[in-house]
């Protein structure tokens, strides 16, 4: 049973103050989907709960993304904690083939199996001329890797999964098909929104679809200049000047 | 929002099927009638050609000192199909298009071969090397397990 992706919904959770143990349960869980256009915040957001996940004493992270990270993003909290960073492994498969050779071997390595598998940038090996059986494959061996990483953790919440693919507004019907194979795999989804930026600050809206496992939520993410990430409860958010396309969302159960 | 076609769970009521199945199975090592007809109305003409491959024991669950796992099953064609043991991924033409490109069936008669051998009890069971079964997840074109 593959677990919610409890790093991620940690991140988003704790930026709330009281704030109980939420409404989701821990055991079940799902491999989540992390949708959003060009700088809506995928990349930050996986890697503040890679930090979420290498500070939890388990396993170490698996972060796969095609081209090295520009700069570290800052997450939240002040400083980026160098024991936190040693747990992230860092790996970045050029190709869709090394992609899937990499995912095919999981099981050769040794050592610790890791407790979060991160994958960035989906789009950039799903681009590669997949037809639909290939794209289908990609995204059932990510679920077989991280299945297999939770059989070798053994009893406990196992290996999440978290993979972020950027979508674009103006998506052909073949990059539609592919996504729409890719959501099969993902019960779990959630879209990023940019809602309003200036100069050095982002700020965005995350929509969170446990697909059947909890209801769905929303968070208000900002982005400070040094990169601070701080989030907030989307419901809780009194004085927010109402760019309002996301209400239609209230309501839901 | 409509139970979209799912690559990694069976919808409720499949589950409770084959739930049922394990049971009466395990009393009488036979499946039912009435479980048989519920097979047919929910999965087709794939729900024969899957009891046949059952019956043939084509179904083959492949696995490695690492412990991770493959499945394998022997089409009626004589070709040999792979598929992932933790979500619902096959080779197979048939998922190609009738699952993947259709949308108009949940599984091919690989994967449901899978389910009901499970249910049934009549997996094969082989085992081989890390870096065999890395090769048999690479599905690469010319595929073939080796007899032992």
């Amino acid at each position: 049973m593959l677990r919610m992706a409890e790093a991620l919904r940690r991140v988003l959770n704790l930026g709330s103050s009281a704030e109980s143990e939420s409404e989701y349960t821990a055991e079940a869980g799902s491999p989540l989907l992390l949708l959003g256009g060009p700088g809506s915040g995928k990349t930050a957001l996986l890697f503040a709960a890679a930090l979420e996940a290498a500070g939890e004493g388990r396993g170490p992270v698996l972060f796969l993304t095609r081209r090295p990270l520009q700069s570290l993003p800052r997450g939240r909290g002040a400083a980026l904690d160098p024991l936190r960073l040693q747990k992230i492994r860092f790996q970045y498969p050029p190709s869709t083939h090394e992609l899937l050779q990499l995912l095919c071997s999981a099981h050769e390595a040794r050592g610790p199996a890791p407790s979060l598998l991160l994958l960035d940038g989906l789009e950039e090996y799903l681009v590669e001329d997949l037809g639909p059986q290939e794209a289908a494959y990609l995204a059932a061996l990510l679920l077989d890797t991280a299945a297999h990483f939770s059989h070798r953790i053994g009893a406990g919440q196992g290996c999440g999964l978290i993979v972020a693919l950027q979508i674009q507004e103006e998506g052909d019907s073949g990059e539609a098909l592919q996504l729409s194979l890719v959501q099969r795999y993902f019960p779990a989804q959630c879209w990023l929104h940019v809602d309003a930026s200036g100069p050095g600050r982002r700020c965005l809206r995350a929509c969170l679809d446990p697909g059947g496992q909890g209801p769905r939520a929303e968070w208000w993410l900002a982005f400070r200049p040094d990169g601070e990430m701080t989030v907030t409860p989307w419901p809780a958010q009194a004085g927010k000047p109402s760019s309002d396309k996301g209400s239609s969302s209230e309501g839901q159960p | 929002m409509a139970v979209a076609l799912s690559g990694a769970t069976l919808p409720a009521v499949v589950e409770e099927l084959l739930s049922e199945m394990a049971t009466a199975v395990q009393e009488n090592a036979q499946i039912p009638d009435e479980h048989l007809l519920s097979l047919k109305f929910i999965f087709g003409s794939s729900a024969v050609q899957a009891l046949d491959l059952v019956d043939r024991q084509s179904v083959t669950l492949i696995s490695s000192p690492s412990g991770r796992r493959v499945y394998q099953v022997l089409g009626s064609s004589g070709k040999t199909y792979t598929c992932l043991a933790s979500c619902h991924y096959c080779s197979c033409p048939a998922f190609a298009f009738s699952v993947l490109r259709k949308s108009d069936s949940l599984l091919c008669k690989h994967l449901l071969a899978i389910y009901l051998s499970q249910v049934m009890g009549t997996c094969r069971q082989q085992k081989v090397s890390d870096k065999q079964l890395t090769d048999l997840l690479f599905m690469k074109k010319k595929q073939a397990v080796q007899k032992v």
